[in-house]
């Protein structure tokens, strides 16, 4: 008992952090119906960044700042040079082909200066060994603090695009981009706002899957943009409480068949289960089929 | 004053508007006539800065905006109603209007806007929280005209406002621009191919084949000369 509720709350926590990194996956998505395939070397340069720097004797939240930051230029170039350009011709894919050579050419640059060995990463908040007691069980204070920080990004995030002005223009230019130029919303930061926001979500999650983890190497965030991908299809593209349960869900199945089958076996399975509900539901869980009215 | 000089509008190979020079008279409606296909939406996605401008000028107050990006005409009192019931669906009427006064050239106040809308169409005050890809077609337009002229704008062009609406609805959407620019001394320019009804309205009239101007003169006089029944003829 005390294994499946350890198992649990490390997937619900880990699954937390999937669902974040498809939110930020919808972001790209809503704004361009683009997505940066390379945000899998965004997580680990960000966490590499960190890691690095509290190595080098920095202050943790520096470091995490400062990490941060470069990630914020890193979108403006991806989003200026590897997407627009691409969307100039109507129905291009170039930009999955452009945004993941960004990605693959970090991942070599990670490896040039950092090396292919992993990193350790450093202890933010608690330790691997912290915990407490819930009654008579173990719990992981790490998981915990990593599902709450998560789980709190997902509600601010909500909050400012339901609530606020600029969050409804980012939906105003989701729904029709001509519409909201006319009226005179500036589409053109608003989608380089997307792509910010979008690293920047997308750091945050690999520094909360480093902690968990404990260290980071040049090929850390490949799987992890897996799982976001596959939360965001889960919970039906353009979704946020779609992608926080399909992030979950692919959490929990991916601890439940790692900790009960094999750990070979988690990625398979995670797949063929994504297969399984795209044929019974292509929309998602919470996706909604468009509706035309005419 | 709202001027197109020689435009050429070009999607590819296709040239949707060859050199079209056109003035709109300041504070009056305009009109813009001729059959699908002869270029009327994009002569005014062009002067809006959403159809890409290969040759000549558009000018708003003599400045030339051809290359100021769609975004920022709104700032200078430019709103357009587009065709085919562009609305944000998924938002609702409200959210509509007031992201439509938000960044639009405010001069009013929101409150007074908004009430404004709903004194003179009272089916949206009721249906102000409803999805607005759920109105009918009737209040959808509604809603379009209401959203582009809540920021009082100097120019506003107007893409075949009565497409597809019951006679009644569209009497309405009409009443309602022309007394609201008339009172704000609005400049409009209203393409439609229902001829008769938009030279009915307008002092002075284009009428477009083929991407360019083949006839222009005084509403009157080219209601007199028996175009509308060339045009119907010709074209439906």
């Amino acid at each position: 008992m005390e294994d499946f509720l350890t198992l649990l709350l490390a997937g619900v926590s880990v699954g937390a952090v999937y669902g974040l990194i498809a939110i930020g996956l919808n972001l790209t998505f809503w704004t361009t119906k683009t997505m940066n395939f390379g945000q899998g070397s965004v997580m680990m340069l960000c966490a590499m960044l960190t890691a690095t720097m509290v190595a080098g004797g920095w202050p943790q939240a520096l470091s995490i700042l400062v990490a941060l930051a470069v990630i914020a230029v890193l979108m403006v170039f991806t989003e200026t040079w590897t997407v627009r350009p691409a969307l100039k011709i109507e129905g291009s894919m170039g930009w999955a082909v452009s945004t993941l050579g960004v990605g693959i050419v970090l991942q070599g640059l990670a490896s040039l200066w950092f090396g292919s060995q992993a990193l350790a990463f450093p202890d933010i908040i608690f330790t691997a060994i912290d915990n407490v007691v819930v009654f008579g069980v173990h719990v992981s204070l790490q998981y915990l603090a990593v599902l709450v920080l998560a789980l709190a990004l997902v509600v601010v995030f909500e909050a400012l695009v339901r609530g606020t002005v600029w969050g409804q223009a980012m939906r105003a230019v989701s729904m029709d981009q001509d519409l909201a130029a006319v009226i005179g919303i500036p589409v053109r930061w608003i989608v380089l706002g997307s792509y910010i926001a979008s690293g920047l979500l997308a750091g945050i999650s690999g520094i909360l899957v480093a902690q968990i983890g404990g260290t980071v190497d040049p090929a850390f965030g490949f799987e992890l943009v897996i799982f976001g991908f596959v939360a965001a299809v889960l919970g039906g593209m353009g979704s946020t409480t779609g992608a926080l349960a399909g992030g979950i869900a692919a959490g929990v199945l991916q601890q439940m068949v790692g900790g009960y089958i094999s750990s070979a076996a988690q990625h398979g399975i995670a797949f063929a289960l994504l297969i399984l509900i795209l044929v019974v539901r292509p929309q998602g869980f919470f996706g909604q089929r468009e509706f035309v009215k005419v | 004053m709202l001027e197109v000089k020689d435009l050429v509008v070009s999607y590819g190979a296709v040239e949707a508007v060859r050199g079209v020079t056109l003035t709109a008279v300041p504070g009056a409606i305009t009109a813009i006539v001729g059959a699908n296909g002869a270029g009327k939406s994009s002569l005014l996605r062009a002067i809006t800065g959403l159809a890409p401008v290969r040759a000549g000028q558009v000018l708003l107050d003599g400045q030339d905006v051809t290359r100021v990006p769609a975004s920022k005409r709104a700032g200078l009192g430019l709103a357009h109603a587009m065709e085919g019931r562009r609305i944000f669906r998924h938002l609702s009427v409200e959210e509509n209007l007031r992201l439509a006064w938000q960044f639009g050239r405010r001069r009013n106040q929101w409150g007074e806007a908004l009430d404004r809308v709903f004194l003179t169409f009272p089916i949206l005050k009721e249906k102000r929280r409803s999805q607005a890809g759920l109105l009918s077609g009737g209040q959808q337009q509604m809603l379009i005209v209401s959203a582009a002229t809540i920021c009082e704008p100097s120019y506003l062009l107007l893409d075949e406002p009565s497409l597809g609406l019951a006679p009644i609805v569209v009497r309405e959407i009409y009443h309602f621009f022309t007394d609201r620019c008339r009172e704000n001394g609005t400049t409009v320019l209203l393409a439609e191919q229902m001829a008769a009804m938009a030279l009915n309205v307008s002092a002075h009239g284009y009428v477009l084949r083929q991407g360019q101007v083949v006839r222009e003169g005084p509403s009157a006089e080219l209601v007199n000369s028996g175009l509308i029944a060339a045009l119907s003829s010709a074209y439906l």
